[in-house]
C-alpha cells in the first residue's frame, strides 16, 4: 500500500506542531491543510476543530505532528511522540525535516503496531509519497470532469477531486490571518491582504438593489410583452420572424438571469452569470462605440443617401438578369411563351418595388436616425437590426423566390404522381407503396396530356426557381453570417476566457506530477501542478446556450428541400423551437 | 444426375428415398428406379395453324394502325390533308363504331358492365374540350427542341407502345395503360411540330380514336363477332399497306412483308418448332404447390 500525503507548499517553513487535516475515507491518502503551532491546549485544539467541522462539513482532525529542525529537535520528537497518545487516531504521521536536507521525513505510526521507517522496502511494502501543493492554486481551482461530464457533487469521487473539495471547502479555516489574535497560531496559506477589496465590497453591498431596479424594470417589460395588443396574431408573427425582437427577448431573458438578487450556488450557475454580465457589458460598449462613430461627421445621413441608390441598382440589375432569362440564357431550350409570361411578370413586381423604393426614399434618413440609435442596447442588436433592414430591402427577392419556389414544387408534385399514373401505378396510402392500378381512359388521357405538357415546362421553371434561389441563397447567406456574430457574442464566455489566461489555474483539467526529490530510504517528494483547461473545453464548458446552438437541418437535408421546392428560411422553423 | 452407384455387391437394406433414416449410402446415392419418374412434354400445348393466325391478326393490325396514324401525321405535316377533314372523318369513324360497339352484342355487354350513355358522353366531352383548350399550348411546347429529338423521342414511344400493348398475354407481362399513355405521349409530341393548333387537336383526337378507341371495338368484335374482327383487321392492314404504298412503294412492300410473316409465317414456324420441343420433368423439378392456398391468406 501507498500512502499518500497531500502537504500544502506553505507549510514547508512552519515551525513544530501539530498538522490538522483529514484522511480521505476509501483511499490511503491525507490532505494536510495546516499546521498548529506552539504552545497550544489539547482541549483548545479540539473544540476548535470541532467548531470547524460544523462550519466547513469537512471531517477535519489531527494528522500527526511537525517537527523543525532546531538545536533541541530529540526532545521535541519524544515530546511530539507523547502527544500522539491525547488525540485520538488510527494513524499518527511525523513528518520532521533535518537539517541540511530540503525535504522532509515521514514516520507513519499506527496504532497498535510497530513504528515503521518509510522507504523501508522490506517492511510490508508500505511506502510514503509526499505531494506538495499549491494550497491557493487549489482553493480556487474547479475541477473539470475529463470528458462530457456535468459538474455535479452527488457522483462518486475519484481522490482527487476529493483533494480539491476538501481543500475549497476549508475556506474558512484560511481566513485566520498570521496576526490574529488566538488562543494558538496556525501557519495556512495566506492571503495578500484586503486592502483593495474595497472596491469590490463596494459594489457586492451596490448590486443588491442594483438587481432589485433591474427586475423591477424587467417585470414592466414582460408586461407590457404579455399585453394584448402585441399578442395578436400579425404582430407576433411578425416579431417572431424579426431577429430584432429575438435579440431583444434574449437580452431580456439574461438580464432576468443577472437580476437574480442572491448569491450564485454553484460554481456553473456563478460562471454563467459572470459570462453573461461580462458580455452584456463588452455588447453595450460595443454598441456606444459604434453610435458614436455613426453620428459623428453625419455619416448616417451619408449612409442613408446611398442606400435608395443601392437598392435601385439592385433592382436594376435583377432587370437586367430577367431580360436575360427571358432570352435563350446560356442557350437552354426553353420554352418560350412560358419563359416571356414569367419574365413579364416579375418584371411587373421589380417595377412595383422600385416605385415602393422611391415612395419610401424621403424618409429613409429620418428611420435610420433613429434606428441607429437602437446600437445603444449593444453591438448585437445594432446587427439585428442591420439583418431586418437587409430582409426588408430584399424583399422582392424573397417574393421571387416564393413564386418560383411555389410553381416548382407544384411541378414536380404533379409529375411525380402523373408518372406514376403514365406507367399505370398508383400510390397507396395505406399500406405506403407504389401498387399497379387500371384507370379509366379519360383519366389516362389527360393525365398523360398534363404529364407531357409539365415535363416538357419543367425545364424553364426549374431554370426561374435555380437562379431565384441562388440569390435568396446569397441573402440568407448574409443574413447567416450576422445571426452568427450576433450569437458569437451573446454565447462567447468572455469571463471564463479571461480568467482562462489571466488565472489558468482556476479552471483545472486535471494536475500533472514533478518528482522534486527522490531518494532511498526518504519518501518520494512530488510537486503537484494544475493542468489549465484547455481553450475549445472552455468553450464547451461555458459557452451560454442559445438558439443556434440546437440541432438545425442538416446539409443533405437542406440539399433535398432545395430540390424538391421547400421554402428555406434563416430563422427557425416553428417544430424544431418546440423542442 | 450425381447417381454414383457403389460397384460392390448391393447392401442388404433396400435403399429409401428419405432423409429422416440414417441408411448405409453416401448422401448422394441413388438406385435403379430413378428415372422411372422421367416425364417428357408435360406441359406442352398443341397450336393449331389457323387459330394463331387469327390471334396474331391483333399484332398485324397494330402494327399498321402505327403505321397509318404516323402516315396521317405525315399527311397534315406536308399539309396535303386538311385537318378539318381528319377530324369530320375520324367524327363519322367514331359514331359508326360507337353504334357497331353496341349492335355487334346488342347491348349485352354495355349491360354487364353497367356503363350508362351519359358517362359515355361525358368523356367524350372532356376529351374534346381538354384536347381543344389545350392544343395552342401543345403547338408550342417543344418549339425549342430540336425536330430530330422530337422525331427520335415520338419513335420510341411507339415501338415502346407496340411492345406493351395487351395483345392477349397475361396483364403481369403488359400494361395497357401504359401503352396508351406512351401513344398519346408520341401523338402530344408529333403533334407539337404541326403548324396550328388546330392541326394538334386533330392528331390528337386522330391518336385516341387509333390507339384507344379502335382497340377496345377490335375486342368487342372479336368476342362476340368473329367475322367483323376478320374483316376490321383485314380492312386495317389493307389500309395501312396501301397508304404506305401512296406514300413510298418500297415502304408499302416492306410493310406488307412485314405484315404477312407476322401473321402467316410466324406461326407456321411455331407450329412447326413445336415439334422439336423436348422438355423433361422428374423427381429433380423444384416443388410445386399444387393446393390452393388462399385460404390461409386472410
Amino acid at each position: 500500500m501507498v500512502l499518500k500525503i497531500f502537504f500544502p507548499q506553505c507549510c514547508n517553513a512552519a515551525d513544530s506542531g501539530l498538522l490538522i487535516g483529514r484522511w480521505l475515507p476509501g483511499h490511503n491518502s491525507a490532505v494536510v491543510l495546516a499546521v498548529i503551532h506552539f504552545p497550544f491546549i489539547p482541549g483548545q485544539v479540539k473544540q476548535y476543530l470541532n467548531q470547524l467541522q460544523s462550519l466547513t462539513q469537512v471531517d477535519l482532525t489531527v494528522l500527526g505532528s511537525w517537527c523543525k529542525p532546531s538545536e533541541d529537535q530529540e526532545r521535541v520528537q519524544s515530546f511530539l511522540k507523547d502527544l500522539s497518545t491525547i488525540f485520538p487516531h488510527e494513524r499518527w504521521l511525523q513528518l520532521s525535516s533535518e537539517k541540511g536536507k530540503k525535504r522532509f521525513s515521514c514516520l507513519v505510526n499506527s496504532r497498535g503496531s510497530k513504528v515503521f521507517e518509510s522507504g523501508d522496502k522490506e517492511d510490508k511494502g508500505d511506502q510514503v509519497i509526499c505531494i506538495h501543493y499549491d494550497q491557493c492554486k487549489v482553493m480556487l481551482s474547479q475541477l473539470h470532469p475529463a470528458q462530457g461530464g456535468i459538474l455535479n457533487p452527488q457522483t462518486e469521487l475519484s481522490e482527487l477531486r476529493l483533494v480539491f473539495q476538501t481543500v475549497s471547502q476549508s475556506q474558512a479555516l484560511f481566513y485566520i490571518d498570521k496576526y490574529d489574535e488566538g488562543p494558538f497560531k496556525l501557519t495556512h496559506w495566506q492571503s495578500e491582504g484586503r486592502e483593495g477589496s474595497i472596491l469590490v465590497e463596494l459594489s457586492k453591498q451596490a448590486s443588491v438593489p442594483v438587481c432589485l431596479v433591474l427586475a423591477w424594470l424587467l417585470s414592466i417589460w414582460y408586461w407590457v410583452c404579455k399585453s394584448r395588443i402585441l399578442n395578436l396574431w400579425p404582430m407576433r408573427f411578425v416579431s417572431s420572424k424579426l431577429s430584432s425582437c429575438i435579440q431583444l427577448s434574449h437580452r431580456a431573458e439574461h438580464l432576468q438571469t443577472i437580476s437574480v438578487p442572491r448569491k450564485a450556488e454553484d460554481h456553473t450557475e456563478f460562471m454563467r452569470k459572470a459570462n453573461i454580465f461580462v458580455s452584456f457589458l463588452v455588447d453595450v460598449a460595443l454598441g456606444l462605440l459604434l453610435v458614436s462613430w455613426l453620428y459623428r461627421e453625419n455619416r448616417i445621413g451619408q449612409l442613408a443617401e446611398t442606400l435608395v441608390p443601392v437598392a435601385d441598382h439592385i433592382a436594376e440589375e435583377l432587370q437586367e438578369l430577367l431580360k436575360w432569362l427571358m432570352g435563350a440564357p446560356a442557350g437552354l431550350k426553353m420554352n418560350r411563351a412560358l419563359d416571356q409570361v414569367l419574365g413579364r411578370f416579375f418584371l411587373y413586381h421589380i417595377h412595383l418595388w422600385i416605385s415602393y423604393i422611391h415612395l419610401l426614399s424621403p424618409f429613409i434618413g429620418m428611420i435610420l436616425w433613429y434606428v441607429g440609435l437602437s446600437a445603444c442596447l449593444g453591438l448585437t442588436f445594432a446587427l439585428s437590426v442591420l439583418s431586418d433592414i437587409v430582409a426588408l430591402l430584399t424583399f422582392h427577392i424573397y417574393c421571387f423566390y416564393v413564386y418560383g419556389a411555389r410553381l416548382y414544387c407544384l411541378k414536380i408534385y404533379g409529375l411525380s404522381s402523373l408518372w406514376r399514373l403514365f406507367r399505370g401505378k398508383k400510390w397507396n396510402v395505406l399500406r405506403q407503396r407504389v401498387d399497379s392500378c387500371s384507370y379509366d381512359l379519360d383519366q389516362l388521357f389527360i393525365g398523360t396530356l398534363l404529364f407531357t405538357i409539365l415535363l416538357f415546362l419543367l425545364p424553364t421553371t426549374a431554370l426561374y426557381y435555380l437562379v431565384f434561389t441562388l440569390l435568396r441563397l446569397l441573402v440568407v447567406l448574409f443574413q447567416g453570417l450576422l445571426h452568427l456574430c450576433v450569437d458569437f457574442i451573446n454565447s462567447f464566455p468572455l469571463f471564463a476566457m479571461g480568467l482562462r489566461i489571466c488565472r489558468s489555474y482556476r479552471l483545472a483539467a486535471g494536475v500533472k506530477f514533478r518528482v522534486l526529490e527522490q531518494e532511498s530510504e526518504r519518501p518520494l517528494h512530488l510537486l503537484m501542478e494544475i493542468n489549465p483547461l484547455t481553450y475549445s473545453a472552455v468553450l464547451q464548458w461555458y459557452r451560454t446556450l442559445t438558439y443556434s446552438c440546437y440541432p438545425k437541418d442538416s446539409w443533405g437535408a437542406l440539399c433535398k428541400k432545395l430540390f424538391i421546392g421547400e421554402l428555406i428560411y434563416p430563422w427557425k422553423h416553428k417544430n424544431i423551437k418546440t423542442d | 444426375m450425381g447417381a454414383e452407384r457403389e460397384p460392390g455387391p448391393p447392401p442388404a437394406v433396400p435403399w429409401k428415398k428419405v432423409l429422416y433414416e440414417q441408411q448405409p449410402f453416401p448422401d448422394n446415392y441413388v438406385d435403379r428406379r430413378f428415372l422411372e419418374e422421367l416425364r417428357k412434354n408435360m406441359y406442352v400445348r398443341h397450336y393449331r395453324y389457323w387459330s394463331v393466325v387469327y390471334e396474331s391478326g391483333l399484332v398485324a393490325q397494330q402494327l399498321s394502325c402505327v403505321c397509318i396514324f404516323v402516315l396521317l401525321w405525315g399527311h397534315m405535316d406536308q399539309g396535303l390533308l386538311s385537318p378539318h377533314w381528319l377530324i369530320a372523318a375520324g367524327l363519322v369513324g367514331s359514331l359508326v363504331g360507337y353504334a357497331l360497339y353496341d349492335l355487334v352484342d346488342w347491348g349485352r355487354g354495355r349491360a354487364r358492365c353497367g356503363r350508362s350513355r351519359w358517362a359515355d358522353l361525358k368523356s367524350t366531352a372532356i376529351f374534346l374540350a381538354f384536347t381543344y383548350g389545350f392544343s395552342p399550348v401543345l403547338k408550342t411546347l417543344t418549339e425549342a427542341v430540336s425536330t430530330d429529338t422530337v422525331y427520335a423521342m415520338a419513335s420510341l414511344m411507339l415501338l415502346a407502345h407496340l411492345l406493351f400493348f395487351e395483345y392477349g398475354a397475361p396483364p403481369d407481362v403488359v400494361s395497357s395503360g401504359f401503352s396508351l399513355n406512351v401513344a398519346i405521349f408520341a401523338s402530344v409530341c408529333l403533334a407539337s411540330r404541326l403548324p396550328g393548333p388546330l392541326h394538334a387537336f386533330a392528331t390528337v383526337t386522330c391518336a385516341i380514336q387509333v390507339f384507344a378507341l379502335w382497340p377496345t371495338l377490335l375486342r368487342r368484335l372479336k368476342a362476340s363477332a368473329p367475322c367483323g374482327y376478320v374483316a376490321g383487321v383485314a380492312l386495317v392492314c389493307m389500309a395501312g399497306v396501301a397508304g404506305t404504298l401512296s406514300v413510298s412503294a418500297v415502304g408499302g412492300v416492306l410493310l406488307a412483308l412485314l405484315l404477312l410473316s407476322v401473321s402467316l409465317l410466324c406461326p407456321l414456324l411455331l407450329t412447326r418448332l413445336q415439334l422439336y420441343k423436348d422438355n423433361i420433368h422428374g423427381p429433380w423439378d423444384e416443388a410445386e404447390i399444387k393446393e390452393d392456398l388462399s385460404r390461409f391468406l386472410q
